[in-house]
């Protein structure tokens, strides 16, 4: 695992940038050295930035890349420690309890074996610290939590360790690769933010989102990556309520090899627009000047 | 780290940040030497993006972060680059030279005895409370935004995700069973049931500042600053020719304070209106990433749009989509039953709004304020 020893400095980047591109991710310098720092450091990695640009599918790619475990915590409202940490498997326990005889019962042992490991459902925060550096843990749109859900997460994040008070402290051997994204749908916590390094993920350059689709779609023709890249950037430009992000290109990209389409044109665009604009007044405002879109692409 | 001289380096570069106001805490200048120790840079890009992964934890405070490693590492100066930034304080400047609104209108600062002016109050409060705003002597004014000021809204209610033990209960409480069936050996327990629990909607106010709106507007404003120190969420917007949030600015207890504060935000007190346009903004930009969601949103306006109808229609439509319940206050709207609304902007505004409510005197927006929790 690249925590542990490993290459220093440059290199140590360049490497992990090409173990990465081997299992299709491609990270430009500055989420690179982020990602490394935050490895060597044992720091978690928060990510922000437009949707669609690849901020969960860094944490897929990590896992494949050092044949890890994904755990994955999808945060929501109202979110709480029974869902994402333990709960306590309370019909066995009840079914347990009945089947105790009196004497046993007043035999301290027989009671506490209820709360033992036997009877506890582990929840993905829990098995991620259980299960150290061999699991990527991605606790994904941390701002879809509400604000308390942030608090709870500081002890965790900070030293790698959960307190079950009926079974004490647990602390992770050696800390998981932790990776939080968020959408800002509102700011979090500075306290939050001082655990983690930070990294905003912008949008690829022309030729980096090129490489991308390459890379993710071998098949496709070198001409085609060209056209379709050319126009999500000509509607990036433009004043779109979602501006495709480098999932809708790559969506894109499929659906017109689903179509059998081998180049963009008008024609193809319009039946395939579905794939890259996601809202109602954008569908209309691209659908009304296609060929501009498409134009010498 | 063992090079001296490079931590020193490291941590005036923190110094330096934290001067332009960055929030950077020891922790964080130590987690940049660490990582530059891992690093161990051989250009400036791995020093530039160590520095961004453990200094900046905000996308703002990207364009800072730049020109100071420019500043800092970089001999070259770059004079175009270095000017965009200042220029934001420099806006404030031009800004804060607008009229403050006064909150309470022709009272000067010298001789006003808060004893006399509280014990107008009492006498006057009745007599205004049907008044309409417009006509209202600037004493009474006073007497009535105190009165404002003081009252609280009370936004309605919706079920949450989390769990609580009082109110309406549907679901077993598995947890509390069991600890109950340990703690009476094994006798069968009760059954015991767990509900959701309500969580207060957020609110959302979109007020006119333009011309003959502004001094309504102060009123809500108030409005919205009492009830924003009551209640979890609550947003404001401004708009005249354009949309501006407000809420930090009201963060301030002291009413005078959040107002002044409120006011250099603004930079289109009393000019023309363009209620589309400033709508439409709302949805892109703040709507459609969920801060309206499931909230109620009030807007104050009279209705006079000097944009396309069809812009406001759209906004509202959109808006409506994106959030619980849209109410409207309108000012100049009498106590009438069968109102008709004036404006080609009201005509619209009715259709996609659940509700236009009359703003004229204090008792509209008391009966405004006593039907929010109603509002399902």
């Amino acid at each position: 695992m690249v925590g542990e020893g490993g290459v220093q400095g440059r290199k140590g980047v360049l490497e992990l940038t090409d173990t990465l591109r081997g299992v299709g991710y491609l990270a430009d310098r500055g989420l690179a050295t982020a990602l490394f720092i935050a490895l060597k450091l044992g720091r978690p990695l928060l990510l922000e930035g437009e949707v669609g640009v690849g901020k969960t599918e860094l944490a897929k790619a990590l896992s494949v890349a050092f044949d890890c475990r994904l755990i994955r915590l999808q945060c929501y409202e109202g979110i709480d420690t029974h869902q994402a940490l333990y709960e306590w498997d309370y019909a066995r326990q009840m079914l347990h309890v009945r089947t105790l005889s009196a004497d046993q019962v007043q035999d301290g042992e027989a009671v506490s074996r209820l709360f033992g490991a036997e009877f506890l459902l582990e929840r993905p925060l829990l098995e991620a610290v259980r299960a150290g550096d061999q699991c990527v843990l991605l606790i994904d749109e941390i701002d879809r939590a509400d604000d308390e859900f942030e608090a709870f997460l500081l002890e965790l994040l900070s030293d790698f360790q959960i307190t079950i008070p009926e079974l004490g402290t647990i602390t992770a051997d050696s800390p998981p690769i932790v990776i939080l994204t968020s959408n800002r749908t509102r700011e979090l916590h500075d306290a939050l933010k001082r655990r983690c390094l930070y990294h905003w993920i912008g949008y690829p350059t022309f030729d980096r989102e090129v490489d991308i689709v390459k890379v993710r779609m071998p098949d496709v023709p070198g001409t085609l990556a060209h056209k379709v890249v050319t126009a999500v950037g000509r509607l990036r430009d433009r004043d779109l309520v979602k501006p495709p992000g480098i999932a809708e290109t790559l969506d894109w990209v499929a659906a017109l090899g689903v179509i059998d389409s081998e180049n963009l044109d008008v024609e193809s665009a319009r039946d395939t627009l579905g794939a890259v604009i996601k809202d109602r007044d954008d569908f209309d405002d691209v659908n009304s000047d296609l060929e501009l879109l498409v134009a010498d692409v | 780290m063992s090079d001296e001289p490079i931590v020193e380096r490291l941590v005036q570069f923190g110094h330096e940040l934290r001067g332009e106001g960055l929030p950077i805490g020891t922790g964080d200048v130590t987690t940049f030497c660490a990582a530059v120790a891992v690093l161990d840079p051989v250009d400036l890009q791995d020093l530039y993006w160590s520095g961004r992964t453990s200094l900046v934890t905000r996308r703002d405070h990207i364009r800072v972060y730049d020109r100071v490693f420019g500043r800092f590492f970089q001999s070259q100066h770059e004079a175009g680059h270095d000017e965009d930034v200042p220029s934001v304080s420099a806006t404030t400047e031009t800004q804060a030279v607008l009229q403050v609104p006064e909150n309470e209108p022709h009272m000067g600062d010298a001789g006003d005895d808060p004893e006399i002016t509280l014990g107008l109050a009492a006498s006057t409060a009745e007599v205004a409370r049907d008044k309409s705003f417009s006509v209202c002597t600037p004493e009474e004014l006073v007497t009535l935004r105190r009165i404002i000021a003081r009252m609280r809204l009370n936004p309605p209610r919706r079920r949450s995700r989390r769990r609580c033990t009082d109110g309406e209960r549907s679901q077993l409480d598995m947890r509390r069973m069991a600890r109950e069936a340990m703690r009476m050996h094994h006798e069968a327990p009760r059954l015991l049931r767990v509900g959701r629990k309500l969580k207060v909607r957020p609110l959302l106010f979109v007020l006119d500042v333009s011309g003959s709106m502004s001094d309504h507007s102060r009123n809500l404003l108030q409005f919205a600053h009492a009830s924003r120190r009551a209640a979890d969420r609550v947003e404001v917007f401004c708009f005249g020719t354009h949309l501006t949030r407000i809420t930090p600015a009201l963060d301030s207890p002291r009413l005078d304070d959040a107002l002044a504060a409120a006011t250099r935000c603004v930079s289109d007190w009393d000019g023309g209106t363009q209620i589309g346009e400033s709508l439409r903004e709302l949805v892109r930009q703040w709507g459609k990433r969920g801060m309206s969601r499931g909230s109620i949103v009030v807007i104050c306006s009279d209705g006079h749009d000097r944009g396309d109808p069809t812009t406001l229609a759209g906004a509202l439509k959109d808006l409506s989509r994106l959030s619980h319940r849209i109410i409207w206050i309108n000012p100049h709207q009498g106590d009438d039953e069968d109102y008709q609304p004036g404006t080609l902007g009201m005509m619209v505004a009715a259709q996609h709004v659940d509700s236009i409510v009359p703003g004229r005197t204090l008792r509209d927006l008391e009966a405004f304020a006593a039907s929010l929790p109603r509002l399902r």
